[in-house]
């Protein structure tokens, strides 16, 4: 067990604090923030995106061959602490590099790699993931649309659901049903989509939060060439298996804490400068019991999944551990965003854009949003059957 | 960076767990038979005390993080407190110890002659090693310490008490001139649970161990007794899992295993996830402690709190799995409950630690903001 980096590491360290201090705004986390517009604030997120990409730090942990870094575990969590270090932004291809990026590189042709790849990476194509339909959630094996295979091109028809970023997407990688006749597990494929092809269409959908992040997406006899499949045809399932290993894994978490310290620490920020009569909020014991909970919850994030990583690197594979990962991340989390409505008191309803609003608002829509955790990317019901079933061995 | 253990790590986990395991009556259903002393020779035989002391002075020269796994096997086989105190002691005799000190005391910790209990609370002080009243003077120690674990069977006592205006830890030997001992009536008779009364009791010759007030030494036990308390409950809540999984395996009710329902299958489920989430802390912690790193008290009571309330939950799901069965004294499922409320408010309970990582947070984040505006 060792936490200490080495020279080379800290080396690393410095280049990317350098790298940071210039490529941000001047001003970044203190009189300059995102934009409040939603499709405005997925512009600014698309443009950072591309400045890493511009700076050699977009998709460190891929290989070099397909333009990554080839980044170690440590540069890895030193990326992560210095980009929560200084709050970055967040992406807006987070779906194409977790999940689109790792799953080509796993099961992809070489064709595929070598055209996908390199275009995921500069975040010239941002992707959604069509697996849910409104009929097939949890259940995913069940999906309907159908993908009939005409000569060279698969014909496809039906509707997704819940398709996140679709509105900015130029790809999505789909599940659809290329054998109606077989076992549900048996008769899917793992199809690559181009959003531009004729018969496609997206209609969003408001979110708790009011804001339109995901959709419905339609095809109506869309046309994708038999080489945009990944895997065999029929062999889907297992395709999107590994998909949801990288969505629910130590990857994302690690991306997710950053983004939960940093709140975090604005929040004990907000509280420290805020007064509750003669004292100060941060005074409060109670307050600093909820305070120091989440303080060890966010931290037991980051050693789950560096701890996650280094079972990886000594030759596990990745299994049910990913769901250890998820379901904790996604509880610890929504409990911190309930510690905050708590903390904050009276004032807790208080919501952008108005001037009593703590923290600028940003709790209120972090709660709202933090409810989606426990719902997505498998519910927590879902991968406590996983756990007990897979982890445990308890019997169905 | 590699957050795993090696084989030679592991090993020794499995070792200890499997000597325990030769003991059968340590986890049985009855407290009182649980205090066999061939035990305490069983582990120093084995070399278990040895394994902190530096080579130089007959031992393995290795770190806590070395040893977690090991630590982990003792709390998930009730072993007495005795042995984890005196690898307490250990640790800070050998940084912080005077040259002395260590030359007259590590070569017989590590062949096992010398057991160390640590006397900490004292009645009406709370958990904060800056209220303790027991003070060192030019006659002896006074003061009265209470849940001293297995204070009746040690050799040394590790005092925690008011030296030259500041707070130090001072060795006296069990048997000194001014040391009463008295058993509490308490939740686990296993633990060894003992008020100590000091009037005026004769210290050992040099002994202070390290700088007092100033220095590191009390922070140091501290947070050593924090992470070595938090492994063990890992141990215990470990364990524990694997009670409640295998019992929901094999108990069929509505015929099927009870496992199969989903109230049963999830709370087990959550309690993996609290197992390994409470195992990345401690472990985290072990690591901090072994390189002293500048993370070592604020993750020092990350483990202690969160463990401890792991272990609790932990305790409290598997007796309600087990039903009427859960209940029973036969059962033994008792033992763990009993020693994990001890093991909770040894070293400061969660309350306790939670405020001492906002204070910890605190302060970084304001030398953060310094040097940010620097
Ligand atoms: C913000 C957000 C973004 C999303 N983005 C995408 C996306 O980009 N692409 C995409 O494909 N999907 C996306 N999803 C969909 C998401 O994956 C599904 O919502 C999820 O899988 C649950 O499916 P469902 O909504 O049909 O709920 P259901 O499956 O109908 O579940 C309803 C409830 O029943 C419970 N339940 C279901 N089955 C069981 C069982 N066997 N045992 C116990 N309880 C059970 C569930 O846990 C849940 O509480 C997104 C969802 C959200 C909220």
């Amino acid at each position: 067990m060792d936490f200490s980096y080495s020279p080379q590491e800290e080396g690393f360290r410095t280049d990317l604090r350098a790298w940071l201090a210039d490529a941000l705004p001047p001003g970044w986390g203190e009189t300059v923030f995102e934009p409040e517009d939603e499709d405005e604030r997925a512009m600014f997120r698309l443009a950072w995106e591309k400045k890493l990409h511009a700076g050699g730090w977009s998709g460190i942990n891929w290989p070099v061959e397909y333009g990554g870094r080839g980044a170690t575990l440590v540069e890895r969590a030193i990326f992560a602490e210095e980009m929560a270090r200084v709050g970055a932004p967040e992406g807006l291809n987070i779906i194409g590099h977790n999940l689109a990026g790792s799953t080509i590189l796993r099961h992809g042709t070489e064709a595929q790699k070598q055209y996908f790849l390199p275009r995921i990476l500069s975040s010239e194509d941002v992707w959604c993931q069509g697996f849910s339909e409104p009929n097939a959630g949890s259940d995913l094996a069940s999906v309907r649309t159908r993908a009939e295979r005409r000569g060279d091109t698969f014909i496809v028809n039906g509707q997704k659901i819940w398709t996140s970023f679709a509105q900015y997407s130029q790809w999505c990688f789909a599940l659809v049903r290329t054998d109606p006749d077989a076992p549900k597990h048996k008769g899917l494929s793992f199809l690559l989509i181009d959003m531009k092809s004729p018969g496609i269409s997206i209609r969003p959908l408001r979110q708790i939060s009011g804001e339109c992040e995901f959709n419905e997406t339609f095809f109506d006899d869309v046309e994708v060439p038999v080489d945009n499949i990944v895997g065999d045809i029929n062999d889907g399932w297992r395709i999107a298996m590994t998909t949801l290993a990288y969505e629910r894994g130590p990857e994302d978490a690690l991306g997710r804490q950053i983004r939960f310290s940093q709140e975090l620490e604005k929040l004990i920020d907000t509280v420290a400068a805020t007064p509750r009569g003669d004292a100060m909020l941060i005074e409060d014991p109670i307050v600093r019991q909820k305070l120091a909970r989440s303080v060890t919850e966010v931290e037991v994030m980051r050693l789950n999944a560096v701890r996650t990583f280094s079972k990886y690197l000594n030759g596990d594979d990745r299994g049910p551990d990913a769901s250890v990962i998820k379901l904790y991340w996604s509880h610890a989390a929504q409990n911190m965003y309930e510690a905050a409505m708590d903390i904050l008191g009276p004032t807790a309803p208080i919501a952008a854009p108005d001037p009593l609003s703590a923290g600028g608002g940003r709790f209120q829509l972090s709660y709202l949003q933090s409810k989606a955790f426990t719902i997505y990317s498998g519910s927590s019901e879902i991968q406590r059957n996983i756990i007990g079933e897979r982890m445990l061995g308890l019997p169905r | 960076m590699n957050f795993g253990f090696n084989e030679e790590q592991k090993s020794l986990g499995d070792t200890v767990a499997a000597l325990l395991a030769d003991f059968p009556a340590l986890t049985g259903p009855d407290p009182a038979q649980a205090r066999d002393p061939a035990v305490w020779q069983a582990l120093a035989d084995l070399g278990l005390f040895a394994l902190l002391v530096p080579e130089a002075h007959g031992g393995v020269g290795l770190t806590l993080v070395d040893v977690a796994l090991a630590i982990e096997a003792l709390g998930a086989g009730l072993a007495p407190p005795i042995a984890a105190s005196t690898m307490i002691a250990t640790d800070i005799i050998v940084r912080e110890g005077t040259a002395a000190q260590q030359a007259s005391l590590l070569p017989r910790i590590a062949t096992g002659e010398l057991r160390i209990a640590l006397a900490m609370l004292e009645n009406g002080q709370g958990y904060d090693p800056d209220a303790v009243q027991t003070v060192m003077g030019g006659n002896g120690v006074t003061g009265s310490k209470i849940l001293v674990p297995d204070a009746d069977i040690a050799d040394l006592l590790l005092v925690l008490s008011r030296v030259d205006g500041g707070v130090g830890l001072v060795l006296v030997a069990r048997d000194a001139r001014g040391v009463s001992i008295r058993h509490h009536a308490d939740i686990d008779p296993s633990s060894g649970l003992c008020e100590v009364t000091l009037d005026g009791a004769a210290l050992m010759d040099d002994a202070l161990v390290g700088h007092a007030g100033s220095g590191d030494v009390v922070p140091r036990l501290m947070d050593a007794a924090a992470i070595v308390y938090a492994g063990m409950a890992m141990g215990m809540a470990a364990r524990m899992l694997d009670a409640a999984v295998d019992y929901a395996k094999t108990r069929v009710q509505f015929g099927q295993p009870i496992g199969a329902f989903q109230s049963i299958k999830h709370r087990c489920a959550d309690m993996a996830v609290a197992v390994e989430a409470g195992r990345s802390a401690a472990y985290y912690a072990f690591w901090t402690a072994a390189e002293n790193d500048p993370d070592r008290s604020r993750s020092a009571s990350m483990a202690k709190a969160y463990c401890g309330e792991v272990a609790r939950d932990v305790c409290n799901e598997t007796v309600q799995i087990h039903g009427g069965m859960g209940f029973t004294w036969e059962l033994g499922l008792h033992r763990f409950l009993r020693r994990a409320k001890v093991l909770e408010h040894g070293f400061g309970n969660h309350v306790w630690h939670y405020e001492r990582i906002m204070a910890e947070t605190l302060a970084a984040q304001a030398a953060g903001d310094k040097a940010q505006a620097a």
